[in-house]
């Protein structure tokens, strides 16, 4: 390098490749999305069958819940994308583009699902802790008074401890929704996905201001993550009920 | 002879090693009210939890109306709609007003539509005085309020009795008058009923029998009277006074009420 850049100079610099900052980002909130809600979905399943399933679904979510929360991510990432070829057998996953700031998009493509379910295979485990230790905290009380006036097992659960634990759940669940994101960033070491990290990758070798770079990425994260928990306390509050 | 509305015959129940309840028999004639006391632990709360079948007993049967619910593919929910429910700690549904409380179980168990379920739970909540109450959360409520909205609660089910798991146990003091005024409303209406309690003073006003449970077993029973006068066993004796020194008071509520009716 011939002249040395102060430090205004070095994000000026990296944020020319605004472009790849932003399509990096929202590859990554895109995956996150999806991991969140479905692996929501996945969790309320998962809880469910474990604190008011049969036997063997009980054993079958634990014994799941417990491989996912015993090994790390990046394990299972890796884990996942290498399965068919280990099994010796393909997916064809299709592939999804479009255009951003006159560059190609992808929305879906191989890499980009293995990440995307290992995720959400992973945040389902997680939310099925929280969403369990909500249940739980609910108490068996109301539910023995709903079967003493007639309902069903099945109706107790959809309409007296499943509004209670989804509004009690949500202060531990901005944990996992302001987790997340972090992990997602996971996706990175599958390789081929073009998320953030490997845009900044790309940006700090192009600029040789690594710094810089990455400075720009942890502020794009603070400022979401904080965005995510304002955003989940305010439901908090809107959905509390009256007097407790 | 008349057909009891419940009959619990020779019921047996265990948790594990421990024998809670001991061949437990005994009949409730419609519009008739039982007292059922006993020391903690003694087996009173299973028992009404083998009643209402939330714990089937492991021996014995129970007949409502003459059909065994006992029985093996006796439909439980439907079962359970004619009898109601009273808890000692109300368990009302947190995230309920007192009105969607008592209408819950006629919407989702009895399928009535919104408005018609309104209409039968404001009617519950007018038999315990808390129709100003409606749009209340439980967590608004004091305790004595919460009892009452638990009982509209199983009122609204229009249940062929009621099981009261000491209803006034864990209310202050000042509370208890409110809720028993309420339970001595109903019987006086002719409301079968069931009653786990410790209130003497409700029991001689209303019940036709009183029943002593001891270690799961019915060790002595008879009328208020028998119980005030010449109760025969010496564990019955020793419980009532211990009863009077912790209730004793309470007996004053009731004439309090009572004077205030004549008012
Ligand atoms: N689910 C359960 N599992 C194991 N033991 C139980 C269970 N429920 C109750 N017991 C035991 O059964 C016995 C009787 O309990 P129960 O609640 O019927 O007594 P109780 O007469 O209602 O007492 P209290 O006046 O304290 O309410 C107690 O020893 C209690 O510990
Ligand atoms: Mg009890």
């Amino acid at each position: 390098m011939i002249f040395q850049a102060n430090p205004f100079e070095q994000l000026l610099a990296v944020l020319a490749y605004w472009d790849r900052f932003l399509t990096g980002f929202l590859l990554t909130m895109w995956m996150y999305v999806w991991a969140l809600f479905l692996g929501f979905l996945l969790g309320l399943l998962l809880a469910l069958s474990r604190q008011y399933g049969h036997f063997f679904i009980q054993k079958i979510a634990i014994i799941y819940i417990e491989i996912i929360r015993g090994t790390p991510l990046i394990a299972q990432l890796f884990f996942i994308s290498f399965l068919p070829n280990a099994l010796n057998f393909s997916i064809d996953i299709m592939i999804i583009e479009t255009n951003l700031f006159n560059r190609s998009f992808r929305l879906l493509d191989y890499p980009i699902f293995v990440g995307i379910l290992t995720l959400i295979l992973n945040s389902g485990a997680y939310q099925a802790e929280y969403l369990r230790g909500s249940f739980v905290s609910v108490g068996t009380g109301q539910l023995e008074a709903a079967r003493a006036i007639g309902m069903s097992r099945f109706s107790s659960i959809r309409h007296i401890v499943l509004p209670q634990a989804l509004r009690r759940v949500i202060p531990s669940w901005s944990n996992e929704a302001a987790y997340l994101p972090k992990y997602t960033v996971l996706v990175y070491f599958i390789g081929g996905v073009e998320e953030l990290f490997s845009q900044a990758d790309y940006i700090q070798h192009r600029t040789s201001f690594p710094f810089a770079t990455y400075i720009i990425v942890a502020i794009l994260f603070l400022i979401t993550i904080t965005l995510i928990s304002k955003l989940l306390d305010t439901i908090h509050k809107r959905t509390s009920i009256p007097g407790l | 002879m008349v057909e009891p509305l419940l009959r619990v015959s020779d019921v047996s129940k265990s948790y594990d090693e421990l024998q809670v309840l001991k061949d437990v028999s005994f009949d409730l004639l419609e519009r008739d009210v039982k007292v059922i006391f006993g020391p903690s632990g003694s087996g009173k709360s299973t028992l009404l939890r083998c009643i209402n079948m939330l714990n089937p007993p492991d021996k014995g049967k129970i007949f409502l109306r003459g059909n065994n619910i006992t029985a093996p593919k006796v439909d439980l929910n439907t079962i359970r709609t004619r009898i109601g429910m009273v808890f000692q700690h109300f368990n009302l549904f947190a995230h309920l007003k007192a009105i969607d409380n008592v209408s819950i179980g006629l919407r989702r168990v009895k399928g009535l539509k919104k408005q018609e379920a309104y209409e039968k739970a404001f009617k519950a909540l007018d038999r315990v005085k808390l129709t100003e109450w409606a749009d209340h959360y439980p967590a608004q409520l004091s305790g004595g309020q919460q009892q009452r909205v638990g009982i509209a609660r199983a009122l609204a089910m229009e249940p062929d009795l009621i099981l009261f798991d000491e209803p006034t146990s864990a209310l202050d003091p000042e509370l208890i008058g409110e809720v028993l005024q309420v339970m001595l409303d109903l019987a006086k209406a002719g409301t079968t009923m069931l009653v786990v309690t410790h209130e003497m003073g409700f029991a001689r006003a209303v019940a036709s029998e009183l029943l002593f449970i001891d270690k799961g077993i019915i060790i002595e029973r008879g009328t208020p009277e028998h119980f005030s006068v010449s109760p025969t066993s010496d564990r019955v004796k020793q419980f009532l006074q211990q009863l009077d020194v912790l209730y004793g008071s309470h007996e004053k509520l009731l004439d309090i009420l009572d004077e205030e009716e004549k008012i």
